[in-house]
């Protein structure tokens, strides 16, 4: 037999494809990270690059700062709490009482993920400025002074964040809380324990290792987050460190060094987050959590069901109707008031909005590019994917760090590295949307893979040496089992990718040229610059462009997702 | 013993088909295979027993080339498909060979037919070569009603045909089977077995199982590996792995046994019967099937191969006198728990009448089952 | 047309007009050396203004790329101006913050990437820069000769002022009587603005030479001051605007006079002032930077600019309502015209330069960063 020969040629094609992949994924991240730390560690001329001296004097300079580094742990942590308190109590009540519309509930608790931080922040500013915010022109209204919220503090900026990542930390403890024998409640049941005992001395303590991944994973975010700390943290002079990079960089002569520098103690912390994380994940309960999936059991809560009913909906209200409501409410009037004059009314600013020949060809990329970034994207994370997690070849958790490191950076700052690294690259891409489409897939990665071997994990790995034992090569038997059962996951992962690029507003904002506009920068331009009415009209059009990507991302779930039962 | 078939041209007629040698396999930083030889002949099944952990899975997956082995050598059909000192590592899809997995691994997005007929479109057969063949299949486990089933929708069992369908449909050489039943139901589980060994002896490929389920692999073995710890502890004949177990292990994880220690009484011998004496002072006799003694030895009787009876038997050589602790009605059997020459023994019988009130009863054994064991090694 | 609230001091502006341009530096006033320019054919008329650049190869050339420190639709103005007068010439831009677009520039340079034809900065200290690095391109057009000296890079050619952009002080006259508002810069400094003041961050040029101005005539002490009474920054003058006729400030202390006309359409709750003292003015500089890869293009943008027909577009287009500093320039679309107002502008441009970061600093501490 000739098995060897051939075989080796066999092995080596698909260890090839890994490693050109590996490669490629390692070029995406370590090559414009290697530009930041050179930034971070200039203390040379700031005009001459490559830097003239190195040192580490631009970290200590991060020291006279410590109301900004005091700024983003304060709202990290309120924001964390918060959005935890949010995702426990809305996944307990979801998964495991009888509270009535479960299954029409649950799909619409990913909403606010959608509705992006900026569209809440910039919903928020109008609703809660102290002099005038709706909610306090109302309270005016009837007879109050002053102001009763005021959006534009620590804890607005908290509050409209704890809505979006109330969503993540959801997901990801329903997800635990399916995934959980309950055969260990009803033991605890049968001993004689109370309802409530059960839940505090079972169900918190088996849960645990997902809530506490998911308090990390958000706080993480946090720390990186960017849009709400502008748009309601800066009218107050509050800042935060990306808010503060981001000032930092914009004004003349810029203060690169430091904001890298800033970055670059930002993803030390984040890395630490991380390593945490994955040492919870991989020491805890991770195999309860990728096991089977069972059938959680309800308990029958009796008349509280209404309570927690109104509680759900209340959510709803307030992280999706509320905001919403109140942009489309100021995008059809000339200056946003809460008792609104009868001339004050006009469709100027979607006529406006629409007819800014920026806004038109800006939304025009974010729609190119996303679908770019989406299929791109999946193609490569699904091939990371499997190699980090089930071909298991030799150094793939180093590979597992490197594309997984985008996530400590904000965005805004490895947008530097990308524009450094991608400036001096020979191949002549700056400037079009191909940097963007680069970025986009770079600062993604994590994102992607995450949600990929999410699913990955799900699939039982004996279906694929199944395939392998019945003498399918490795290309056959990606494309007629591998793919095939990930199939509902890579349409989810693409939907995700799709919808992350069209709102991605840190890298953007820097890597933009003059023929490569998107639309989530001219929007928080828009705020800057021009009213807010018209930036609600923007975000409204913005927001309009991904529900209907959502709608599809639906629709296109069910239908595969009707047959695919994996065990 | 099964009539040697040939099923893979390529192969001798009989011979080795498998070969195994001092395999050792790494699983993260642990030594999970330590050094294992064995090897399979033509058209023979060949079953790894031992308890979870002890390396038998992970032996066939190295056999399968779903495991990448530290070192040693894996030959089939006398070819190295791994070799750690000729660099050879085959992957799995071109190792001819086939594999029914613990779960199954039927494919859900796929019909019965078309898991069924994977394999052979991997191989390029026309489309009436597949249809004849994946209804041959099916007919011979008995699912060609389900043929055009959604395999998501079929019972455990019903999955469990399909797999070993698919799994044989295209005539590999070699089957591979990694706990197969072991996620069946008892009844079904007793059926299968007895389908599975007809099918292997119909197809007559060589084949490796991997169970530890010892019932399981008497009833389905040519020859039984028994593994502890990623090592061999003793390779055999069902009925050698069950009335001459090597050591004290083996004893007890095949099938229930009483060990008995004593020291070497070598001026009683007689008949070619080895005798101990236990520290209670009891004089047992045993036989050594050719194994050395040494000056304290371990003896293995099967629960079964002890006599229970109120009256003293007949004969001089062990028989003695017990106390009996208590008798639980089993159905089939009765089971004695008694005392003995300071130790508790339990003795299987079929089923007794109930003895009220009598706690002094008798016990004896045939010589020929009192079966003298190997010297432990002294490991941790 | 809007008029001011305060016709007393809008008269007294008016009045004070001849001076206030006569008390402008004599800035660079060493003879304007013209370069070595090649002009190789004559100036041609096109529309109502002349130009050296070849207009058919301009059009060929097919594009102009912008680069502008004015806000979106600010920029997108000044493009659909020249591409309304021109419709061959694809135009595309990009926008952010002087300082941010100043740094783009230099690294996009450094690494030798030249895709920008035209540069507007609305700080003349980064200008200052960009020429000693000969980023800009030397071109002396036929309408060079409107501008006076004072309003153009020294030697002539680099860039020059194609607009001003001042500011005073305004009020939300809702919650701001007309007796309590502020009429002087010290009067800004009463401690019960305390919370509701509004100033821009210190990326922007305007606020940069109101700082310089201000400590010029009031010395450091006045914003020592200022500083107390916390005030909050922004980054355009709309944000200040909208945010003083929806009332969240009550007093801004940079109102540009550009955005004061924008919302006078949208609201009559704001009033501007105009301190006696005078109002610092900055200069937006144009240039057309070297190695553009539209050369002719970016020469015709610049004669565009310069002609009294882009001058007219920067004043009168609602989104910039620039200042001309042209010697016949038109009144603006508000009815006033640039030397009707006392304008600050520094007198010694290199200690201007000197002191930005001197002020980035002081102003970044004040508001927190």
């Amino acid at each position: 037999m000739t098995q060897t020969v051939i075989a080796g040629r066999r092995f080596s094609a698909q260890a090839v494809a890994g490693v050109v992949v590996a490669i490629v994924a390692a070029v995406l991240v370590l090559y414009p990270v290697f530009f930041l730390l050179q930034a971070a560690l200039d203390v040379g001329d700031p005009d001459v690059r490559p830097p003239t001296a190195y040192g580490f004097s631009n970290f200590g300079g991060l020291l006279q700062y410590p109301q900004i580094i005091f700024n983003t742990l304060g709202v990290s942590f309120v924001a964390t709490a918060l959005a935890l308190v949010f995702g426990f109590a809305l996944a307990w009540i979801l998964t495991r009482t009888n509270v009535p519309g479960r299954r029409w509930l649950e799909p619409l608790m990913v909403v606010p993920f959608y509705l992006t931080p900026l569209l809440g922040a910039l919903a928020w500013s109008m609703l809660g400025s102290q002099e005038s915010g709706f909610i306090n022109q109302f309270w005016r209204a009837l007879g109050g002074t002053g102001y009763i919220i005021d959006a534009n503090t620590a804890f607005g900026i908290a509050w409209v964040m704890a809505f979006f990542e109330g969503s993540v930390a959801f997901v990801m403890i329903s997800a635990v809380m399916k995934s959980m024998d309950p055969s260990l409640e009803e033991a605890s049941q049968v001993m004689g324990a109370s309802r409530w005992r059960t839940m505090l001395r079972i169900t918190l303590p088996l849960v645990i290792p997902g809530v506490l991944g998911a308090a990390i994973f958000v706080f993480a975010e946090m720390l990186g987050s960017f849009a709400a700390a502008l748009v309601l943290g800066s009218p107050n002079r509050f800042y935060v460190v990306t808010t503060a990079i981001y000032q930092l960089t914009q004004q003349y002569p810029p203060k690169i060094p430091l904001a890298a520098a800033m970055g670059a103690s930002l993803f030390i912390v984040m890395f630490l987050m991380l390593f945490v994380y994955r040492w919870i994940v991989t020491a805890g309960s991770y195999v309860t959590i990728t096991g089977k999936a069972f059938r959680p059991r309800v308990n029958d809560v009796g008349r509280l069901r209404y309570v927690l009913l109104a509680f759900c909906l209340l959510y709803l209200f307030v992280a999706v109707v509320l905001p919403l409501a109140t942009l489309i409410y100021a995008s059809f009037q000339k200056l946003a008031v809460a008792f609104p004059a009868a001339d004050n009314w006009t469709l100027n600013n979607y006529r406006t909005a629409m007819s800014m020949n920026a806004v038109r060809s800006a939304l025009g990329n974010s729609l190119i590019l996303g679908l770019a970034t989406a299929t791109i994207g999946v193609l490569l994370m699904t091939l990371l994917s499997w190699l980090i997690y089930r071909a298991k070849l030799p150094g793939s958790s180093i590979i597992e760090y490197v594309v997984m490191f985008p996530q400590a950076v904000p965005r805004l700052v490895f947008a530097f590295g990308i524009m450094w690294a991608w400036l001096v690259s020979p191949i002549p891409i700056y400037g079009t949307l191909w940097l963007l489409l680069i970025a986009y897939i770079t600062v993604f990665l994590p994102l992607g893979i995450r949600t990929i071997s999410g699913v990955m994990l799900q699939v039982d790995k004996s279906l694929e040496e199944c395939a392998q034992m019945c003498g399918a090569p490795w290309g056959y038997r990606m494309r007629t089992v591998t793919v095939p059962l990930l199939w509902p996951g890579l349409i989810a992962a693409w939907l995700l990718l799709f919808i992350a690029s069209i709102r991605e507003l840190g890298a953007s904002i820097l890597l933009m040229g003059p023929h490569s506009k998107v639309i989530t920068p001219s929007i928080v331009e828009s705020w800057n610059a021009t009213s807010s009415e018209l930036t609600a009209a923007m975000a409204l059009i913005q927001t309009a462009v991904v529900a209907v990507a959502v709608a599809i991302l639906l629709a296109l779930t069910r239908r595969v997702g009707g047959h695919t039962r994996m065990e | 013993m099964p009539v040697p078939q040939n099923s893979t041209p390529s192969a001798a007629t009989s011979g080795t088909h498998i070969a195994v040698e001092n395999l050792q396999i790494h699983y993260g930083t642990v030594l999970a295979v330590r050094g294992v030889s064995f090897t399979v002949e033509q058209g023979e099944q060949l079953t790894l027993l031992g308890p979870s952990g002890c390396g038998k899975t992970t032996t066939l997956r190295a056999i399968a080339g779903l495991e990448k082995p530290t070192s040693g050598e894996i030959r089939i059909g006398g070819a190295p498909v791994y070799s750690s000192a000729r660099k050879v590592n085959l992957p799995a899809e071109n190792r001819g060979l086939s594999m029914v997995f613990q779960s199954y691994a039927i494919w859900p997005h796929m019909t019965v037919f078309e898991n069924v007929a994977y394999g052979l479109r991997v191989r390029r057969e026309s489309k009436a070569e597949i249809g004849t063949k994946v209804d041959r299949a099916l007919d011979m486990v008995q699912m060609r009603p389900y043929r055009d089933r959604r395999a998501s929708q079929l019972s455990g069992g019903q999955q469990q045909r399909v797999a070993l369908a698919r799994a044989f449909v295209f005539s590999p050489s070699v089957l591979l089977f990694d706990e197969p039943l072991s996620n069946l139901d008892a009844k079904l589980r007793g059926d299968m077995r007895i389908e599975l060994r007809e099918l292997q002896h119909r197809l007559g490929i060589t084949s490796v199982y991997v169970t530890h389920d010892l019932e399981e692999a008497l009833a389905m073995s040519d020859r039984i590996v028994v593994m502890r710890d990623g090592v061999i502890e003793q390779v055999g004949t069902p009925n050698e792995i069950y009335n001459l177990p090597r050591n004290a292990f083996v004893a007890d994880f095949v099938g229930s046994a009483n060990l008995i220690n004593g020291r070497h009484r070598a001026d009683l011998d007689t008949d070619g019967l080895v005798a101990i004496e236990t520290a209670g002072g009891d004089i047992v006799y045993g036989s050594a099937y050719g194994r050395p003694v040494g000056d304290t030895a371990t003896m293995s009787v099967r629960t079964v191969h002890f006599k229970f009876s109120t009256q003293r038997p007949a004969g001089e050589r062990n028989v003695w006198p017990v106390k009996v602790d208590r008798m639980v009605f089993q159905g089939d059997f009765t089971q004695v728990h008694v005392t003995w020459s300071g130790q508790h023994l339990v003795i299987r019988c079929a089923a007794l009448e109930p003895i009220e009130g009598a706690h002094d009863a008798f016990m004896s054994v045939d010589p020929r089952r009192v079966v003298l064991l190997e010297a432990e090694k002294a490991d941790a | 047309m809007t008029r001011f609230t305060d016709e007393r001091l809008s008269r007294r502006s008016l009045l004070q007009a001849g001076t206030a341009l006569a008390a402008v530096p004599l800035f660079g006033l060493g003879a304007p050396q013209v370069m070595a320019q090649t002009q190789p054919r004559k100036a041609t008329k096109v529309l109502d203004f002349e130009t050296y650049a070849d207009v058919a190869k301009a059009e060929q050339e097919g594009a102009l790329v912008f680069y502008c420190h004015e806000n979106e639709a600010g920029t997108a103005a000044i493009m659909e101006g020249f591409h309304k007068d021109f419709p061959k010439i694809k135009t595309s831009y990009v926008r952010a913050q002087t300082g941010a677009l100043y740094n783009k520039i230099v690294s996009e340079r450094s690494a030798g990437r030249f895709d920008v034809d035209v540069l507007q900065l609305s700080d003349i200290a980064p200008a200052l820069d960009f020429q000693k690095k000969e980023g800009y391109a030397v071109y002396v057009g036929p309408e060079s000769d409107a501008y006076k000296a004072d309003f153009k890079s020294n030697p002539q050619g680099s860039f020059f002022w194609t607009g001003t952009t001042f500011a005073g002080i305004a009020y939300n006259n809702k919650k701001v009587s007309e007796a309590e508002a502020p009429k002087t810069w010290k009067d800004v400094l009463n401690p019960k603005w305390k919370g509701s003041i509004s100033c821009k961050i210190s990326s922007s040029g305007v606020q940069y030479v109101a700082w310089y101005m201000l400590r010029q005539m009031y010395g450091p002490e006045y914003w020592k001051e200022y500083a107390k009474l916390t005030p909050k920054a922004f980054d355009s003058r709309v944000q200040l605007y909208d945010r003083l006729a929806k009332g969240d400030d009550k007093v801004c202390s940079l109102a540009e006079y550009a955005g004061y006309s924008l919302y006078k359409e949208k609201t009559q709750d704001i009033t501007m002032v105009m301190p006696p003292d005078g109002l610092p003015a900055t200069p937006c500089v144009l240039g057309a930077v070297s190695k553009a890869p539209h050369p002719e293009a970016s020469k015709l943008f610049m004669d565009w600019a310069m002609s009294k027909r882009g001058q007219a577009w920067y004043q009168n287009h609602p989104n910039l309502i620039y200042g001309s500093v042209r010697s016949d320039a038109p009144p603006m679309k508000t009815g006033a015209k640039l030397s009707d107002f006392k304008l600050l502008f520094p007198t010694d441009y290199d200690d201007y330069a000197k002191m930005r970061d001197t002020f980035t600093k002081e102003w970044n501490g004040m508001l927190g960063l």
